[in-house]
């Protein structure tokens, strides 16, 4: 026989009262399940945007007037879009107090079959010189600046275009394909980078909607010691034709959205942790009676009440843990599976990483056992504190 | 010194308004290797009495001295040990673990002695107290496998399984044939015989409470003679 003691007393306890074993252990798995994959949607959107923003490594954005919700989904969500403003810009925003670093980008859709022969995508050109942006990813990538007619696909849209793809049509002039940038978690991963040198030629074609010296964006580093708020305050009130956004209000309306979803949610979730507790409450209860005389029983045979609480707490703890680490795992299967049907998800270069789906798996497996050990508590310190020979016969009848 | 003795131990219940005296004002001195039989009506006070003898009933007044010790006097973890290592006590009413086999039902005191797995000398002890309440072959049989008679029997082992000084058996025999019962009664006394334990037995078998050493009768929670 194997060794008997208090724990394999507990397990005989579950294994023989099945079906309330079971009961308990999946109605934890579920809340937790809910608590999983709830977090880890509202998590990696709001952490998605936050990682994306500091990406950019830029304090403030500038666009064309109306042009800021673009702006987003281009930086975020990696739509295609195209609103151009004059380059000119570029130099009044440098001369705003306050502003240290300037660069521009220029974005182009692609169509394909008409311009170009790749899917459809945005091209981004941005100015080597001044850039701050691409030019890290680049150094990485290839360790040089690109030259004419070389381009660099972000991390996604090699993807889709495939890197065996060397060379590429784009607005009517040929372009080799260098490689791709590493993944930046931005909308950018999912866009082609070439210099701007070759807005010129692009112009010359003429299979671009674009007008010379139009730019898309303009990218801002604010000098230390300035509030990147009063700063685009002031390059606002100096060029009406642009709208300045700040890196932390990047994506601010899908956060505030998300936060109702998530206050929602989160009234959801601990009605539901307060039903599963009572729920564990209830069954410890329902069973108390006979747990009673048991324990009864045992005081008298010898057991102390630390021998009690150990049987009973092994019992929730079995329970809760087997209940809390199927849930972690269910939500988190779920979390995955549905990520990419959801709207929200579809287009956001979101992801959790292993760290973060670790973290959100032992909070959900804390609260589940937590849950449980809550809910059955009180019928473990009812049982613990009455007189041996009361509770005995109490139930002999 | 005389192992057990009880000074003017008195129980009442409080039900509602009334109170009901359980056992009324009994002083009593056991020495070890007695075999006392308790006999009275039903409803005289016998499981209260001895439960307060085993430590699982709080007497209203009087006190309870084991070797000299008061043992409500000590505090939970200590009484915990007295149940545990001195007295085997057999129930009235059923008290097996319904979850747990026969031998691991007679283990169970083992489990509250000390701090450490069980050994197989354990186990093997086990077996061989099933053999002698006639067992043997239903080692692994749970209660509900298990006629009442059995069950009692597995719970009658059970007691013996902590070695305790004092075997508290509250009508042991009562749902035994009357050939089982007697070899339970031959057990007890080779018990009592060979390892010099004490026992003190309620029946309502008067035949065989005359068999025992001394004997004891109660009513209405009195002694009477
Ligand atoms: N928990 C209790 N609350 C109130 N009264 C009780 C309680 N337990 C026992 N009694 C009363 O105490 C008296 C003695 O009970 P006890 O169980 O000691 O009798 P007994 O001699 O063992 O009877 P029997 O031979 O039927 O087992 C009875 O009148 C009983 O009704
Ligand atoms: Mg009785």
């Amino acid at each position: 026989m194997k060794a008997f003691n208090i724990h394999t007393f507990a397990i005989k306890n579950l294994k023989r009262r099945k079906f309330r074993t079971g009961v308990l252990a999946f109605s934890i798995a579920l809340i937790v399940s809910v608590l999983v994959f709830g977090f880890s949607f509202i998590g990696s959107v709001g952490l998605g945007i936050k990682r994306a923003s500091d990406r950019l490594g830029s304090d403030l954005i500038v666009v064309p007037v109306g042009a800021r919700g673009y702006a987003e989904e281009v930086l975020l969500e990696s739509k295609v879009k195209s609103f151009y403003m004059d380059k000119g810009l570029v130099e009044r925003v440098k001369k705003v107090e306050g502003v240290d670093e300037v660069t521009y980008q220029t974005y182009l859709a692609t169509l394909q079959g008409l311009c170009c022969d790749i899917p459809e995508a945005t091209v981004v050109a941005f100015n080597q010189d001044s850039d701050f942006i691409v030019m890290p990813w680049l150094t990485k990538a290839i360790g040089r600046r690109l030259q004419k007619n070389e381009a660099i696909v972000g991390h996604e849209s090699s993807l889709n275009i495939g890197l065996g793809l060397m060379d590429a049509v784009l607005f009517g002039a040929r372009f080799t394909l260098l490689g791709a940038l590493e993944k930046s978690g931005t909308g950018l991963d999912n866009a082609i980078f070439i210099s701007d040198e070759n807005v010129e030629e692009i112009l010359r074609k003429g299979k671009s909607p674009l007008k010379p010296d139009q730019v898309s964006i303009i990218f801002v580093r604010v000098k230390s010691g300035y509030d990147p708020y009063n700063v685009g305050r002031a390059i606002e009130g100096e060029i009406v034709e642009a709208d300045v956004v700040a890196r932390t209000d990047i994506g601010k309306d899908t956060i505030n959205a998300l936060k109702d979803i998530n206050m929602i949610f989160s009234i959801t979730v601990f009605m539901a942790s307060v039903l599963s507790a009572l729920l564990a409450w209830a069954i410890f209860s329902a069973t108390v009676n006979e747990r009673l005389r048991e324990a009864g029983i045992m005081r008298a045979l010898g057991a102390r009440e630390s021998h009690i609480m150990r049987l009973f707490l092994t019992e929730v703890l079995i329970i809760g843990c087997i209940g809390s680490i199927c849930g972690a795992v269910m939500g988190t299967a779920l979390s995955v599976l549905l990520a990419k049907s959801f709207t929200l998800f579809k287009n956001l270069p979101v992801d959790l990483t292993v760290w973060d789906r670790l973290i959100l798996g032992a909070a959900g497996f804390a609260a589940g056992t937590g849950i449980c050990i809550t809910g059955a508590l009180a019928p473990i310190q009812r049982i613990k504190k009455m007189e041996p020979l009361f509770v005995i016969k109490g139930d002999a009848a | 010194m005389t192992q057990l003795v009880l000074k003017n131990v008195s129980k009442t219940y409080l039900v509602g308004d009334d109170r009901i005296d359980a056992v009324n004002d009994i002083s009593l001195g056991i020495e070890k290797g007695e075999f006392l039989s308790i006999v009275g009506h039903s409803g005289s006070g016998k499981t209260t009495l001895l439960s307060i003898i085993g430590g699982i009933a709080k007497p209203s007044s009087g006190t309870v001295l084991f070797e000299g010790d008061d043992i409500y006097s000590l505090d939970g973890d200590r009484l915990s040990k007295y149940r545990c290592e001195k007295i085997g006590f057999i129930f009235q009413f059923a008290s097996l673990f319904q979850n747990l086999t026969s031998v691991e039902n007679v283990m169970l005191p083992v489990v509250f002695k000390a701090r450490r797995d069980k050994t197989a000398g354990d186990e093997k002890k086990a077996v061989e107290l099933l053999g002698m309440v006639g067992l043997g072959d239903r080692v692994n049989a749970y209660p509900s496998q298990l006629s009442g008679g059995q069950q009692r029997r597995v719970a009658i082992a059970r007691a013996f399984m902590n070695d305790p000084g004092l075997i508290l058996a509250d009508e042991p025999t009562g749902d035994l044939d009357e050939e089982t019962e007697a070899e339970m009664m031959r057990l007890f006394a080779g018990m009592n015989e060979e390892r010099g334990i004490t026992f003190v037995m309620v029946t309502h078998n008067t035949e065989l409470a005359r068999q025992c050493k001394r004997q004891m009768r109660m009513g209405q929670g009195f002694q009477v003679p």
